[in-house]
């Protein structure tokens, strides 16, 4: 069945969109994420415009991180404190991020921009977890000592000390500010909401608890692709409603089915299936930039 | 301009008893050569649709510009060209380089004006029909579109753009497209892919004969974006922020959804 995307100014089968909304849907249940890290470069993949493809993800991710949100919200795992400090970030670095975003699209090397930060990010973040997570479930086997809450380091020298009662922490505004900051920047620019490095931020970074830290990140996550999908409708009308509501409408299906398998996997195992998937998604687009392509020519048009 | 318009019945009896051939049609009079008869066109045409509406369900559609001759189509005698273009748009074809094992966009050509559909299909093939001075001179035939480029002059990348249109079925230079019945009636189909642009076209049906080009016809059509498809595209470029906080709205109404029926589930 084909529908017409009437900002994209194409058609694409609706089954299939719907079926790669039931994918992303399943993963984010099993996982936590928004999933938007694979949807963009998927509907690259298929042909809608990098620009369309970037707002769609944006948006998307609003609409899943919201039922998240609502799940975490009612079992009061979010620290609205924490929440507000990171979003202060994330607000002035998505403003940042849409100029980019503009910019890029004038010099005609979106594309290839979009791409090169997913692969040097997802490569990064997924390298990072997959360490990790590793790292976690060999020392479960070893049964080791109790471990510290967080390590203290120059971080916790900074000033303007603010008391988060949720996180229990007692840390400067100055780290999730920054945090919050290029989480904005970076969603703006690839059409993520973030939630795949904001989580290993919080835990890592900031020292928060996991329990706290799924919530949080989706509060934070579902402002920022909220603000993102505004500017960017605001700025490049790239939002593609149709295309977004499709992907929702999968996404709804598919989160059941995933956060019903999610709870029957350990969280060092999920957080290690999820790094290599991570891996994976950057290598293939990696690929993508190294093969050689079938036409050296690509035409397009003149952005006005 | 409308002068044709009384022919059109005498058209569609033709179209209608053709394929039928029940009624053998009395022979036509062989006009004198050079000065065709008086107060009868030598070619009326008619274009199925002069509408083209984009609705949400879209994905493509085929236009006929359809017509007769005074006389005979075919080898020995006259030949029809028709020729669809959409206005011409500014675009940009870039060529990939390879930078640090990068492929990325390098060098790049504007050009002012490339129509994002053009079709020229014929009884014969173009070649055959006219000398190159007159396809140049009536800028008839890819070949022959006015591509004139900004920044580099590099002849690829016409070339690539001449083939990257075709293979996207957005150019056509076929004469598989048209049809003869009769040896007097002529089809021409219009393939318009799902992409096809919104906007006026323009349609061009000329008479051959004698390697020149003696009689022509402007017809046109549009293609316009209706229904849903067109109101949310016109609010997204006419109020861009009453649409964002619709889209936002509407993505949170869906994911909400989505945790009540998660909840009962």
């Amino acid at each position: 069945m084909q529908v017409y995307l009437p900002i994209a100014e194409m058609s694409v089968d609706a089954l299939l969109l719907l079926g790669i909304g039931f994918g992303i849907g399943w993963l984010s249940g099993l996982f936590g994420v928004g999933g938007a890290f694979l949807l963009t470069p998927l509907l690259i993949l298929i042909g809608i415009p990098a620009p369309v493809a970037v707002a769609c993800g944006a948006n998307q991710t609003l609409g899943s991180s919201v039922s998240g949100l609502f799940a975490q919200w009612r079992r009061g795992n979010v620290d609205v404190r924490m929440g507000l400090v990171l979003l202060a970030g994330g607000f002035s670095g998505s403003a940042l991020g849409v100029q980019i975003f503009d910019w890029m699209r004038h010099l005609g090397q979106f594309d290839l921009a979009v791409s090169v930060l997913y692969v040097f990010v997802l490569g990064s973040v997924g390298a990072l977890m997959v360490r990790e997570s590793v790292r976690a479930i060999l020392r479960r086997r070893r049964q080791a000592g109790p471990v510290r809450l967080h390590p203290h380091f120059w971080m916790h020298g900074l000033p303007l000390k603010v008391r988060f009662r949720k996180s229990r922490l007692y840390i400067s505004v100055i780290p999730p500010l920054l945090v919050g900051f290029c989480i904005g920047a970076l969603s703006a620019v690839m059409g993520v909401g973030g939630g795949f490095m904001l989580v290993p931020a919080m835990i890592y970074l900031l020292g928060m608890p996991t329990a706290v830290v799924i919530g949080t990140s989706l509060f934070q996550v579902v402002f920022v692709s909220a603000n993102v999908t505004m500017l960017l409708a605001m700025q490049t009308g790239s939002v593609d409603i149709v295309l977004t509501l499709l992907l929702l409408l999968g996404g709804v299906a598919g989160a059941q089915f995933g956060a019903a398998m999610g709870t029957r996997l350990r969280g060092e195992e999920t957080r290690a299936l999820l790094g290599l998937m991570v891996l994976g998604v950057a290598a293939s687009l990696l690929w993508g930039l190294v093969a050689t392509p079938e036409s050296l020519f690509a035409i397009g048009p003149i952005p006005s | 301009m409308k002068a044709w318009r009384p022919f059109l019945g005498l058209l569609l009896a033709l179209r209608l008893a053709t394929p039928a051939a029940a009624q053998p049609l009395p022979p036509p009079p062989p006009p004198p050569p050079g000065a065709p008869a008086e107060g009868r066109p030598p070619l009326v045409a008619e274009l199925s649709q002069s509408r083209v509406e984009i609705t949400t369900g879209f994905s493509g559609t085929d236009l006929l510009v359809f017509g007769a001759t005074e006389r005979l189509l075919g080898p020995g005698g006259d030949d029809v060209l028709v020729v669809a273009q959409s206005t011409p748009e500014p675009m940009v074809v870039r060529r990939k380089t390879r930078v640090l094992g990068f492929w990325v966009n390098g060098a790049s050509a504007r050009f002012r004006e490339v129509p994002g559909f053009y079709l020229l299909t014929g009884t014969r093939p173009l070649r055959v029909m006219l000398p190159p001075e007159e396809r140049q001179a009536k800028r008839l035939g890819l070949d022959n579109l006015p591509l004139r480029a900004s920044g580099t002059q590099d002849p690829s990348f016409r070339e690539a753009l001449l083939r990257l249109k075709q293979n996207a079925r957005l150019w056509y230079e076929d004469e598989g497209l048209m049809q003869v019945s009769g040896a007097r009636l002529f089809r021409a189909r219009l393939p318009l892919p799902a992409s096809t642009d919104t906007g006026d076209y323009q349609v061009s049906v000329l008479l051959v004969r004698d390697g020149r080009v003696v009689a022509r016809q402007e017809l046109g059509f549009q293609v316009v974006r209706v229904g849903t498809a067109a109101r949310i595209a016109d609010i997204a470029t006419t109020r861009p922020m009453v649409y964002g906080l619709l889209c936002v709205l509407l993505a949170a109404f869906a994911g909400w959804l989505g945790s009540v029926l998660f909840r009962r589930g």
